[in-house]
């Protein structure tokens, strides 16, 4: 069974058709990468898959329960976490005070018992703030454990951002451009990471990027978004390749596919 | 002209700029915490005094050395009121970034269904406070589910039109309030004295301080600050938007409800005019003025726009005399005076309030190092209430 699937879905904003006839599936342990060029949707897919979006037709499945009306908060619950293409985290505060936030649901004690001040919340709060430490130590970031969201660079920030969803404890994570910011070196870090944290919680991914190395160093599946539209899907090398995904990115037919191909692996051997 | 330039090198000689991430390590790993000398401790001790015995002591001129010229307790208990009413509102403005402008209404109803219980069906006030704390709560979920679709502007207009109709239709049901005549209303059993009620005042302060500081230490009071700053983070986080902002609306409801309570016992005699339009406003403006997220600038803003209300402060300074005759403005018209200026002032020049500007004493007090800058950084933004 799959962990998520997505059945034609459509969504429509005034006259624009911004998601149609969109169909996709992660399995279960699968990184699933979606790309495209600006404004084909890819964003609004996340979108709808959260729960921000109400699709117009459709039907979202997670792990064969239906969850197309459900609202945002209850899909966390369910396990689906996502990070936000410009960086979703409060910024007013510190890194770990973010992770202990985004703990929310795995707090045992109610919001009035912790108001009055027991002594099983103070407790409590103490291994929240472990579990923060724990997976700060995970993402290589607990020297920024104390430091301020807003004093902290982009790529940074989209690190704490993936350590943040990690901390309510997902079993889908829907990373919005986790490698926007970041230089190649550690755009393929990043890549290294999300297949550790696959292997350690076991968790399904779903990527959106732009950085193509990335998401062909990662994915098992590639989708291609253009226009609202499922352009083209299949393993990686199939859809980095494909005809229509090069025009969709390039804007005309490429004469040959070779030389692009050296210009790459030329760009790659530079860095 | 080809030769004059110069021949590339093979490779660039360009330093590379350090790795930005690790400057920021450096900076955040800091030397060992700072800790105060004996005599460090020693000055921090008297301060405290000092405070303890304003708060405590200053009020009925007890254990003075001199005569300050006032020696009415009511007003010190009045301010301590305000104070609660402050924290109350600060939760919703300041946490959860909801305006309310009939918080008048929230508090006018703690002080007559109190007043209802202790007078019509002479119960105890140990009993009337609870009472009123659980039906300020009621009125503010049933008025927060209904208004809290609403967002912004809009939410604060639903607000303000409940303040006018509690003030004009509720609070003039006679059977309930006494109507125009309005009600007299006893001190609860032990506490008759002004100056012991004045205590008692305070310590319902301090359980409020506490309660809000537990609240901001935990699930409730993180939830909040999440979703005032960008919902839809909160709600990814797996926080019910609606649920926390409707229980900030509640909390906020029994804190006024408490104050308003004890409004009643304190003034012994409500009429329903007191709970207007114009109390609304200096509640906001001590909140704002007082600095929002910040419990000690909240406390002082309310205790300074109280003593202001009452005259006290202008007596204090021997400005009365001077206002009254020259300008004709009588004392307890200058908060309403004073009050927009000080807004204007805060917003622009120290967003965080009057608790921006006491930061560096309040962060020495708490054993840290003198830092002038402490308050510096700005938690609260102009554009930060969404109305």
């Amino acid at each position: 069974m799959s962990v998520l699937e997505v059945r034609n879905v459509n969504i429509q904003f005034g006259g624009v058709r911004a998601l149609d006839h969109v169909s996709m599936e992660a399995g279960e342990w699968e990184i699933v990468g979606i790309i495209g060029p600006n404004g084909a949707g890819k964003t609004t897919l996340f979108n709808c898959i959260t729960g921000f979006y109400q699709p117009n037709k459709g039907k979202i499945r997670y792990r064969g329960k239906p969850i197309t009306r459900l609202p945002v908060h209850k899909r966390t619950a369910l396990g689906i976490g996502r990070t936000f293409q410009n960086v979703g985290l409060v910024k007013n505060t510190t890194v770990a005070e973010n992770l202990v936030t985004a703990q929310h649901l795995e707090i045992g004690y109610d919001p009035w018992a912790g108001m009055l001040g027991g002594p099983a919340t103070f407790a409590e709060e103490v291994g929240l703030r472990e579990r923060a430490d724990q997976l700060l130590e995970l993402m290589d970031l607990s020297d920024v454990a104390e430091a301020r969201v807003t004093d902290l660079p982009y790529g940074v920030l989209k690190r704490v951002e993936i350590a943040t969803v990690l901390a309510t404890d997902p079993d889908l994570l829907l990373l919005d451009e986790p490698g926007s910011g970041m230089g190649p070196e550690e755009a393929h870090a990043l890549g290294d990471t999300l297949l550790e944290l696959r292997k350690e919680f076991g968790i399904t991914i779903v990527m959106i990027d732009h950085h193509v190395p990335l998401v062909t160093q990662v994915s098992d599946y590639v989708y291609c978004l253009n226009f609202g539209e499922v352009l083209a899907e299949g393993k990686p090398d199939v859809v980095r390749n494909h005809p229509e995904v090069v025009r969709a990115y390039l804007g005309e037919e490429p004469a040959d596919a070779e030389p692009a191909r050296d210009a790459e692996a030329a760009s790659e051997e530079y860095v | 002209m080809t030769d004059t330039i110069p021949e590339a090198p093979e490779e660039s000689t360009r330093e590379l700029p350090p790795v930005v991430a690790e400057q920021i390590d450096d900076e955040v790993e800091d030397a060992a915490p700072f800790r105060p000398s004996v005599r460090g401790w020693v000055a921090r001790g008297l301060v405290w005094a000092l405070l303890a015995w304003v708060v405590f002591a200053l009020p009925g001129n007890f254990l003075s050395p001199f005569q300050l010229g006032v020696s009415d307790v009511g007003h010190a208990s009045k301010a301590a009121i305000f104070a609660i009413i402050g924290l109350s509102l600060n939760v919703l403005i300041g946490y959860t970034g909801t305006i309310s402008l009939g918080h008048q209404a929230f508090v006018g109803v703690g002080a007559f269904v109190s007043a209802y219980v202790v007078v019509d069906m002479g119960l105890e006030f140990w009993v009337a406070v609870p009472i009123a704390a659980a039906v300020g709560g009621i009125q503010a979920a049933l008025l927060g589910a209904v208004s809290l679709r609403l967002t912004g502007l809009y939410f604060a207009l639903v607000t303000l039109a409940y303040g006018l109709f509690a003030e004009e239709t509720l609070f003039g049901i006679t059977a309930f309030t006494g109507g125009e005549g309005g009600k007299n209303v006893p001190r609860p059993l032990g506490f008759e004295d002004d100056f012991a009620f004045y205590y008692l005042c305070l310590a319902f302060l301090a359980a409020v301080l506490w309660v809000d500081w537990r609240l901001m230490r935990s699930k409730g009071g993180r939830a909040l600050q999440a979703l005032r700053e960008n919902p839809r983070v909160a709600s990814s986080y797996g926080i019910n938007v609606k649920a926390y902002t409707l229980m900030a609306f509640v909390v906020s409801g029994i804190f006024a409800s408490i104050g308003g309570a004890l409004l009643a016992q304190q003034s012994t005699f409500i009429v329903p005019e007191t709970f207007n339009f114009q109390l609304a406003l200096i509640f906001i403006l001590m909140t704002v003025v007082g600095g929002l997220r910040n419990r000690v600038g909240v406390v002082i803003g309310s205790v300074v726009f109280a003593l202001l209300e009452e005259g006290t402060l202008v007596h204090l300074l021997h400005l009365d005399g001077i206002l009254d005759s020259t300008i004709g403005l009588p004392a307890e018209f200058f908060g309403l005076v004073i009050g927009p200026i000080l807004l204007l002032l805060t917003i622009t020049l120290y967003p965080g309030g009057i608790g921006q500007q006491v930061a560096p004493i309040a962060q020495w007090l708490r054993g840290k190092k003198l830092d002038l800058h402490a308050g510096k950084v700005t938690e609260v933004e102009v554009n930060d209430v969404r109305a």
